[in-house]
């Protein structure tokens, strides 16, 4: 499924289509030399968006892919490879390997099939890393793979030429490549498994808040990505018709990564941008670098003049375009804005749900520290629980034990006889557990309606994702700010915009974490009437921690008060207001009145 | 490096007015990575012949010579590329790096495009033998150095040999081919070892053939830079005193610098400029024009190549690369700086002399010429 407005699928599609065989038709009108750059370019372009796949829409930076272009390469090639030469060249070989020679289609279908597989398995074992853990780890999967193919010389020549394959890849070849490449990575990125991702890209817990299995999506995309790799490699190794283990390794890493990087890594057109400029930039420069006259002043040549180029570009680019050359959207993101068609929004339905949660004797200890202890609560659908402590008193702390974002160290969570205790954020959400964060954790790159689908599409199985998207936009009265990136928003619609897409998951419990933070006084009043109605048409059970004593006296049916991680007092508001120790810990000692 | 920059320009300048016809060639050498300390000093002798042609009329005094030149950086998928490139721009002829590895990698392009093509020093004679009809060589082969070192090794009464080889490269296993003419002429390997290019460290290797009784008699590598000087230095530091013989490889400067652990080193080369020979006096040339002497057989190499392109074209009385092919695939002596030189009969691997060499004193010393015994000369293979 596509989450994205057909218009702008169709536009990209259209676009790729016309812009791949249009070049083809111009560069045959000029000749072979032309068709050969053209080729090359549409080759590095698989690459750059094979790297953007993964890197693009998860934001961790991989050095590592270059060696899937070479295991695809490699792949294809053996297989390829005329028996004859096979025969003198590779004498080891397997029998059965040794006597097969396929075409380029076929033999490419299997090097790619073939370094999916390795890239699941390799995704299994580093997917767990987090961030530049996560990068150095790709920087070892490049050395290693680099050694294997160094080692592997029966079957690879070790780091002697790979020589005599057939030299299949004309220049239709590398566009037809490079255009399935193109759609399959404007497809995945508005894809669920890429929306998604991009979730996780911008903000790792929220997203886990809102159901969003942040592995699981890395990992498909690491290995469609591994596989659109491996098609570049195979094309690559049959335009060259000869290459060694030197191909796949830094250098060629660094030149598809300046193109991504100058581009722009989070969209297919950023790949496009960045693969044209780095082109131009260095077949220009490499022309430069047998040396040049002007006006009879000779220029003698300078080796290496590419390089430098493609370093002062990306620092240039770094220095003035630090998202790239396209910035973060797509060119028919920006040209047709789409209104997020947000305008049947039935009212969300009422929920069937009635057990009340309940968190039983909570202790939450960070090393020596114990920032919880021992705090029961309940929260029963349809009313409003107030958790309000001075700063430091522990309330984030708790919220974050009941979201499953942290592991109480003792106690238990209960939802009836289910035992929530210890449940990833993603299960809690799914169980109808939704929450907000005090200091606001928006996609902020993504739409205020791509903020609530995502939600919408992570939990109850993603079933009716998008009425419920709608509706849950409608009741914050965002629909007119739908299509607008959520990080440009005034800071209580960005508020609303979290209460959104919290509701999307259609949850019975929901956790609001200083919701009212920021709010003048009208909005604040807004505000509360919108959480009266989730309560009063949807039977939603709410826990507001807030700072606003206003806020919380008017709004909750019983408060529960945290002081120094210890529950202090708990009942209705009038009660709290009565309370001692209530008094002293806001005031302190002896201010009683 | 700045003399060659500044006459590249020159022979284009020149090359271009003049002449009513023009030889053109693409050179896709190594400048950079790898090989450059071989194709760098190729290029060196390349530009003095190509001058001296030009100067003099061009070749039979009218074809000039013009040079179209890429670096493809000691690369396999570079060298495609660039030669693909030259291949574009119509050239007679091609000048491949001194491997066989990236000379490789041009083989498609070769044939298809039907451009003679001549390696500027690889050795390995599986390059003409895979490269087909249009691959030249333009060196002594590893068979047939390794002919000639194991039979001077047997005629100075040594019998155990050991053998130190890389897998990484065609030309690091002729060591291999060592071991077999040493073997057929009765003598014994103690072992072989191997390590990859680029390794650094031999201290491993060199305590397995410390500890070894007796002594192995010879031992024989084609390591070069920056590899042999790692190697018998740890050899040497090791303790082990046996005779060291390596290949063309190791004709350079670094050699010998080395001091004392090169003392006695034999290997075999090119040529070596006895007295009157074509080769002292290309030297004189080659100072004449760089301001320093030679210190590398490569040089010469390279001026060699030039003149066989020249027989080549004059024997053709064409420029048009199948008739270039058919003639260089047919001369015969051809009196290039270090020997003279055959095609006719071979495949591509010319016949030319071997010259042994021994460091003595930090210099080079001959230690002979000789014609190897055909039927020793091992076949070649990929290995």
């Amino acid at each position: 499924m596509i989450v994205s407005p057909r218009l702008h699928i169709v536009a990209s599609c259209l676009a790729i289509l016309v812009l791949g065989v249009g070049a083809v038709l111009v560069a045959q009108s000029v000749g072979a030399a032309s068709e050969r750059i053209l080729t090359v370019f549409f080759i590095s372009l698989i690459g750059v968006v094979g790297i953007g796949i993964y890197t693009g829409n998860s934001g961790i930076l991989s050095f590592g892919h270059v060696a899937f272009m070479g295991i695809g390469a490699y792949a294809a090639s053996i297989l390829t490879l005329p028996v004859p030469l096979k025969t003198a060249t590779l004498p080891k070989l397997p029998d059965w390997l040794a006597t097969t020679q396929l075409d380029l289609v076929s033999a490419t279908v299997i090097a790619v099939a073939f370094t999916a597989v390795v890239a699941l398995v390799i995704g299994l074992a580093i997917g767990r890393l987090e961030g530049s853990a996560a990068v150095i780890a790709t920087l070892g999967l490049l050395i290693i793979v680099h050694g294997v193919i160094i080692g592997w010389r029966d079957v690879t020549r070790g780091a002697q030429s790979f020589f005599g394959v057939p030299r299949d890849t004309g220049v239709w070849t590398a566009a037809i490549g490079c255009i399935i490449a193109l759609l399959v990575a404007r497809f995945y990125r508005d894809s669920i498994s890429g929306l998604r991702l991009r979730a996780g890209r911008e903000d790792a817990i929220s997203a886990g808040a809102v159901g969003v299995n942040i592995r699981r999506e890395r990992l498909i995309a690491w290995v469609l990505s591994a596989a659109v790799m491996a098609l570049a490699g195979a094309l690559l190794a049959h335009f060259l018709g000869a290459f060694s283990a030197k191909k796949f390794y830094f250098p060629d890493t660094f030149l598809l990564l300046a193109m991504l990087i100058v581009g722009g890594m989070s969209t297919v057109t950023g790949a496009i941008t960045g693969a044209v400029v780095i082109t131009l930039v260095t077949e220009f420069l490499r022309r430069l670098e047998s040396g040049f006259s002007i006006a009879g002043f000779d220029m003698p040549p300078v080796l290496g003049t590419a390089q430098i180029g493609i370093g002062l570009i990306i620092l240039f680019a770094m220095f003035r375009k630090a998202d790239g050359l396209a910035g973060k959207k797509e060119w028919e993101e920006r040209v047709f804005h789409s209104s997020a068609d947000v305008a049947e929004s039935p009212e969300l339905r009422g929920l069937q749900e009635d057990t009340t949660l309940r968190a039983k004797n909570l202790t939450m200890r960070f090393g020596g520290l114990t920032a919880v202890d021992d705090v029961s609560l309940s929260v029963a659908p349809g009313e409003i629980v107030g958790l309000i402590g001075p700063n430091g008193s522990g309330k984030t702390t708790y919220l974050n034990m009941l979201s499953g974002i942290l592991s109480p160290s003792e106690g238990r969570v209960m939802r009836g006889d289910e035992d929530l205790t210890g449940l990833s954020s993603p299960r809690v959400a799914s169980r109808g557990i939704a929450r907000t964060f005090q200091n606001i954790r928006l996609f902020r790159d993504l739409s205020v309606h791509q903020n609530v689908l995502v939600a919408a599409l992570s939990t109850k199985g993603g079933d009716d994702a998008r009425a419920r998207a709608h509706r849950a936009i409608a009741r914050m009265g965002l629909a007119e700010k739908a299509a607008e990136d959520a990080g440009t928003l005034s800071y209580g619609d960005q508020r609303r915009v979290e209460i959104a897409r919290a509701l999307a998951c259609q949850p019975s419990i929901l956790f609001l974490d200083e919701p009212a933070a920021g709010m003048n006084r009208e909005e604040t009043a807004a505000l509360m009437e919108q959480l009266r109605g989730l309560t009063r048409d949807l039977g939603i059970g709410i826990l507001l921690v807030d700072h606003d004593l206003h806020l919380i006296n008017q709004l909750c049916d019983r408060i529960a008060v945290l002081n120094e991680g210890h529950m202090i007092a708990e009942g209705s508001p009038a009660e709290i207001r009565r309370d001692p120790q209530v008094i002293e810990a806001y005031l302190g000692p002896g201010k009683e009145h | 490096m700045k003399h060659l920059l500044i006459s590249t320009a020159m022979a284009a300048g020149l090359a271009l007015p003049a002449a009513a016809e023009t030889l053109t060639v693409g050179v896709a050498t190594a400048q950079t990575g790898a090989l450059a300390p071989f194709d760098a000093p190729v290029m060196e002798g390349v530009m003095i012949a190509v001058d001296e042609i030009n100067d003099a009329g061009g070749i039979g005094g009218d074809t000039k010579i013009e040079l179209i030149q890429k670096d493809v950086r000691s690369d396999a998928a570079q060298t495609s590329i660039a030669v693909q490139e030259l291949a574009d721009q119509g050239v007679s002829a091609l000048i491949l790096p001194c491997d066989a590895d990236p000379s490789l990698a041009a083989i498609g392009i070769v044939s298809s495009a039907q451009i003679p093509a001549i390696s500027t020093c690889a050795s390995s004679p599986t390059l003409p033998e895979i490269g087909g009809e249009y691959m030249f060589a333009n060196f002594p082969g590893d068979n047939v150095q390794a002919t000639v070192s194991a039979s001077w090794a047997w005629d100075q009464g040594h019998r155990t040999g050991y053998i130190i080889y890389s897998p990484d490269t065609q030309y690091t296993t002729m060591p291999l081919y060592f071991a077999d003419v040493f073997e057929e002429l009765g003598g014994e390997m103690l072992g072989r070892d191997t390590h990859t290019i680029g390794q650094q460290d031999f201290s491993a290797i060199a305590t397995r053939i410390a500890a070894l009784d007796p002594q192995p008699d010879v031992i024989m590598t084609s390591a070069y830079e920056p590899d042999f000087p790692s190697l018998i230095k740890a050899l040497r530091a090791a303790g082990v005193e046996s005779q060291i013989i390596g290949s063309d490889g190791i004709d350079s400067p670094t050699t010998f610098s080395l001091g004392e652990v090169a003392e006695g080193l034999v290997f075999t080369t090119a040529g070596h400029p006895t007295e009157g020979s074509e080769l002292e006096a290309f030297n004189e040339k080659y100072e004449a024009r760089y301001n320093k002497p030679p210190e590398t057989v490569f040089n010469a190499v390279g001026y060699d190549l030039i003149k066989v392109l020249e027989a080549a074209v004059e024997a053709a009385g064409s420029t048009d690369p199948q008739e270039l092919r058919d003639a260089l695939a047919n001369l015969e002596n051809v009196q290039g700086a270090t020997s003279l030189i055959t095609y006719k009969g071979t495949n591509g691997m010319p016949v030319r002399e071997v010259s042994l060499v021994r460091v003595k004193d930090g210099k080079r010393e001959l230690v002979a010429q000789p014609t190897p015994d055909p039927d020793l000369i091992p076949a070649p293979r990929m290995q």
